[in-house]
């Protein structure tokens, strides 16, 4: 979720909520004669807001869960949590005067700081990714299945270079027959002249769907698809297998566009289409590579956010009943 | 052929049932969500059956109360399987006792009011100025008839000059010692004895905490071991028995011992009574000096029958024309008498004088000395602890120790060179009430009965 002047309403009303509280607080401690006490009327009160804001916040996720029941907007909810989770700090430090105590007071707040700046963090991420894969990643699909689509590009891959080079004796899966990944299609005829609609690179470049018919493949003889192969065996199939490892030159697009240029050199005129079809698949299996990346930095502080926040609540819970016994 | 990408083929590659399958950012989010709160449950749970409640504890106790750290029934008393929230008074008294401020004192606060537990490894006896001020913030609210000042929030705010530093009814404060001392003649190059060398006093050689060995530079050995006649309470005025009195035992290096006339006196002022004799009278009561003189001097007439004859003096007339030698002679009882009449001549009129303040002699011949007052405590109702001063010089506190002349000058520093050091925030001393009060009158207190075990306490019992 983006923090942008929607924000404004629930910014002015918690910076206000704060304000009271820290006034409050002070008229509080320059009274008490041993300053703040969590067990104080004053030092309760704050404890029960806190603690409010954070079962508030925590409600996030089973509202997530039950989308369709009437209450309220998602929206709502998500600046709730952001912002009424973020007073929880301050309500908790006055509950407790800015002392952590005993070993669970000192846990819990260890556990509530640790939610709250994770959750900042998070916010954060969440305010600036987004804008970046959509600039850096116009190929985007659906993460779960990222995977899939990979092993599919690599699959096309093999085929094209098949369809050049000869057999190069790479296994098939057995949906090779009737899909590809998302180039073109099995089920046309390779002679077919369909109009291709839009490829990566010209997505990328935002150009237009329209482009230009495309030629057949000619194989070439085992001479002239020397460099090819051995470009493909050494570097571009590694690549499409483990494309996050570090090292690779096809991982940069200048390195890559290099040796794409190079292999044009190198090869007939005739075979150009299809380096034009690897690297395409080259660039498609990059920006598969840049949204994993993006979208584990997109949710993975939630790995430490939610089951943080969730024994936060639970031990919560422990000490207000504790701490009302003793 | 190029690659085509339509919005169908790329659907196609799609499985429909991808969101039935976890992936490993939502399987390990769901194992995390449910592992750590269960393991906090664990752990609280283990904590719980172990019998270790120091969980729940609000805080570290201080540092005389550490070993109950795991002794929560110790204070929290324990009421149907469920502990009180605050420690009562009553678990306090078994191990304290805790006297009243001032017998008119009601109603007394709690325990917990004033030494608020669980807040680390704190000094619990050092409470917050706020707990002072609640009565002596105003203290006519409570105490309409109270002689002490009313407002006092904190050393800085309203805390009043020194009792002993203030005018009654327009006299100035004096010191009531009786002892003449002029500390500007001692702070200056002094002759050591009639025919010494001169030297140089510092404070150190006559002033010395109580605790501390005596600085004998000044000292005379016979002095030193001879046993006196006289009392302290000759010497010293008594403390004030109305003060709350300190808890602790002191140290005895808070205060400055008491000047001996042996430790720094005697070796400078030598009281000799009679060029006869090499040692001087001892530093007692005028009828120990009489004694000794006579003794003294029948003694010698014993051992000298001779000097009976005495020449009587002038050996010239007034115009210098040399008289004939004329001899008186005595018997013993009468030389020891005038020879005893002169010394004590010399004694009452000078040597003790020069010191003590003497009445006239009185029909049996002998003067009264006027006991010496000299003050040990000047701040009653406060402790004031030179040896955790010992860094500054005496000088910077006491600066009028160097120009006094008069035994009744007051070298008592102000409460404006407390605050020099001792004041609020950081770069500063401490300036606490309870740094130089106390609360509790421990003149008053009363032996509590042990309850605790040494094994029990080191497990789960008393």
């Amino acid at each position: 979720m983006r923090i942008d002047q929607s924000h404004r309403g629930w910014a002015l009303v918690s910076l206000a909520i704060f304000a009271v509280a820290a006034t409050v607080y002070a008229i509080d401690t320059l009274n008490a004669p041993q300053g703040p006490r969590g067990g104080s009327t004053v030092g309760l009160l704050f404890g029960t807001i806190g603690f409010g804001f954070m079962i508030f916040a925590a409600l996030l996720g089973a509202r997530k869960r039950v989308p369709t029941w009437r209450l309220g907007r998602a929206q709502a909810w998500m600046r709730g949590h952001l912002w009424l989770g973020l007073l929880a700090l301050p309500m908790i430090l006055f509950h407790g005067g800015f002392h952590f105590g005993g070993t669970l007071t000192r846990l819990l707040m260890c556990l509530l700081i640790i939610t709250v700046v994770s959750g900042v963090f998070g916010a954060a991420l969440q305010h600036y990714i987004p804008r970046i894969m959509t600039s850096d990643v116009p190929l985007e699909t659906i993460y779960d299945e990222i995977g899939h689509v990979r092993t599919l590009l690599r699959e096309e891959a093999d085929r094209v270079m098949d369809a050049v080079c000869g057999n190069l004796g790479f296994a098939k899966s057995s949906m090779e027959e009737t899909q590809r990944a998302g180039g073109f299609t099995a089920l046309r005829p390779i002679t077919s002249t369909a109009v291709p609609l839009r490829t990566s690179a010209a997505v990328s470049a935002g150009a237009s769907a329209a482009v230009a018919a495309a030629p057949e493949r000619i194989l070439l003889s085992k001479e002239q698809s020397a460099p090819l192969r051995s470009f493909y065996v050494c570097d571009m199939r590694p690549f499409l297998e483990h494309s996050k490892k570090a090292g690779r030159r096809l991982g940069d697009p200048a390195s890559s566009s290099s040796a794409f240029a190079g292999l044009r050199t190198l090869l007939p005129a005739t075979a150009h289409s299809t380096l034009s079809d690897l690297e395409d698949i080259c660039d498609e299996a990059r920006q598969l590579a840049r949204q994993e990346t993006l979208h584990r930095w997109l949710h993975g502080w939630l790995l430490l956010h939610i089951p943080v926040s969730l024994a936060l609540i639970l031990l919560g819970a422990v000490h207000a009943v504790m701490a009302l016994r003793y | 052929m190029a690659r085509t990408r339509t919005t169908k083929k790329l659907a196609q590659r799609i499985d429909l049932n991808y969101f039935k399958r976890p992936t490993p950012l939502s399987r390990a989010k769901f194992w995390l969500s449910l592992l750590l709160p269960l393991l906090a449950l664990l752990w609280i749970g283990w904590r719980d059956l172990s019998g270790d409640h120091r969980v729940y504890s609000s805080g570290r106790l201080s540092q005389a109360h550490a070993v109950l750290d795991k002794e929560c029934s110790a204070c929290h008393v324990q009421k149907a399987g469920v502990f009180s929230a605050k420690a009562a008074d009553s678990a306090c008294l078994t191990c304290h006792d805790g006297p009243t401020h001032h017998p008119s004192q009601v109603p007394a606060p709690d325990c917990a009011t004033c030494h608020t537990e669980h807040r680390g490894r704190i000094n619990l006896s050092a409470v917050s100025d706020q707990t002072c001020a609640g009565c002596h913030g105003n203290l006519r609210a409570s105490y309409p008839d109270s002689s002490y000042d009313a407002q006092i929030a904190t050393l800085a705010q309203g805390h009043p000059e020194f009792a002993a530093l203030r005018s009654v009814a327009g006299v100035p404060p004096s010191d009531p010692a009786k002892i003449k001392l002029n500390h500007a003649i001692h702070m200056k190059p002094i002759r050591r004895g009639p025919n010494g060398t001169l030297v140089s006093l510092e404070c150190g050689n006559c002033h010395r905490p109580m605790a501390a060995d005596a600085d004998l530079t000044y000292s005379d050995v016979t002095y030193r071991a001879a046993t006196v006649s006289y009392k302290d309470s000759d010497e010293f005025l008594p403390i004030r028995s109305e003060s709350p009195r300190r808890p602790k035992p002191i140290t005895g290096r808070e205060l400055m011992a008491p000047l001996r006339f042996a430790n720094a006196c005697a070796a400078c002022h030598l009281l000799s009574f009679d060029k006869r004799f090499d040692e001087g009278v001892p530093h007692d009561k005028p009828e120990v000096v009489h004694a000794f003189l006579i003794k003294k001097f029948q003694q010698y007439i014993s051992a000298h029958p001779g000097e009976v004859r005495v020449q009587r003096d002038p050996g010239r007339d007034l115009s210098g024309k040399p008289l004939p030698p004329q001899v008186r002679v005595l018997t013993p009882s009468q030389w020891v008498a005038e020879r005893t009449a002169e010394a004590e001549e010399l004694l009452w009129r000078k040597t003790c004088r020069q010191c003590h303040s003497l009445t006239a002699p009185q029909s049996i011949g002998l003067p009264q000395v006027a006991n010496a007052n000299v003050r040990t405590q000047w701040m009653p109702h406060a402790r004031f602890d030179h040896d955790t001063h010992r860094g500054f010089s005496c000088e910077s506190c006491h600066p009028k120790a160097l120009t006094s002349t008069e035994s009744s000058d007051m070298l008592l520093p102000g409460i404006s060179t407390c605050k020099i050091c001792h004041a609020p925030g950081p770069g500063h001393a401490d300036s606490r009430c309870s740094e130089c009060h106390t609360y509790h009158d421990w003149s008053k207190r009363k032996e509590v009965t042990p309850k605790f075990t040494l094994p029990a306490l080191h497990t789960s019992g008393r």
